[in-house]
């Protein structure tokens, strides 16, 4: 884990976790297309911060304040609408400090 | 930091009853083995084994927590084999479900005849492991509570009701 380079400390602190639940996850392994230009060719994609192939779920962390998560919801919503077969999570800050809130009282 | 409460003590009974005639109508002639998760899951195992009306068997089991050790390991082992028995896992609160299912699985490894799910709290809002609950009380927003076993930072396990706490423990 520590040869991921991480994009924010949120990230390693939550790999961090799945470790110690030995669960399997993958860093940024995919990129999906997300909008088109007129032509067909995809100008924007969107890639999840984990994959977790036991649960075929990926994970978007994000540790922007809630009122400037927009974007990342755009991106979120577009991934559910343009593949709706795509599990997608999007874990916001409140949500990582809360997941590890519980998993210090005890596993969560 | 707490206020009314979500659920109070007739409602809680009253999930507790419910719960408990389901278990005794889908176990009888079974004699279920009803395993607690430690620690906040005792109060409702206290009560629900007294709102079934058929013989069964009571255990517990513990997990240590993130930051002890480097992994997610079993601490207090149940004491009554599972091989052949029919399990009902009491667990206070699914949140991520990773702990639950790390505990189904070490179960399940060891051939019970059947594994079933009970909670007093769901919280769906973070589910990565989507483990299958067959009974629960009550579904809960993304609060944290207190009270009827559930503490926080040792506090209100003593309560009768459930209540949301303002903030999150650090």
């Amino acid at each position: 884990m520590s040869r991921v380079p991480f994009a924010h400390a949120s990230e390693a602190e939550l790999a961090r976790l799945f470790d110690f639940y030995r669960i399997e996850w993958q860093y940024e392994p995919r990129s999906f297309p997300i909008a088109w230009n007129d032509r067909g060719r995809a100008v924007e994609f969107f890639t999840p911060d984990f994959y977790l192939p036991e649960y075929d779920l990926y994970i978007e962390v994000t540790v922007a304040k809630p009122a400037r998560n927009t974007r990342k919801n755009r991106k979120v919503r577009l991934l559910r609408s343009h593949h709706p077969c795509v599990n997608v999570k999007l874990f916001t800050r409140r949500d990582v400090e809360r997941v590890f809130s519980r998993s210090m009282k005890r596993a969560s | 930091m707490i206020g009314e409460p979500l659920f109070d003590a007739r409602s809680i009974a009253d999930r507790v009853a419910a719960i408990g005639a389901a278990i005794s109508n889908d176990y009888a002639d079974r004699l279920p083995l009803m395993v607690g998760l430690l620690g906040a899951a005792a109060t409702f195992l206290a009560d629900l084994v007294r709102a079934v009306t058929i013989p069964c068997h009571v255990d517990f089991i513990s997990v240590n927590r993130y930051g002890d050790g480097d992994g997610i390991v079993i601490e207090k082992d149940v004491a009554i084999p599972v091989e052949g028995r029919h399990v009902i896992l009491v667990d206070d609160t699914v949140d991520t479900g990773l702990t639950l299912q790390y505990v189904v699985k070490r179960l399940l490894e060891r051939t019970p005849a059947s594994l079933a799910v009970c909670t007093l709290l769901d919280r769906p809002h973070r589910r990565i492991a989507d483990v299958e609950i067959k009974y629960r009380a009550f579904e809960v927003p993304d609060v944290f509570v207190v009270g009827y076993g559930l503490d926080y930072l040792g506090r209100y396990r003593e309560l009768p009701a459930l209540y949301a706490h303002g903030t999150w423990p650090a």
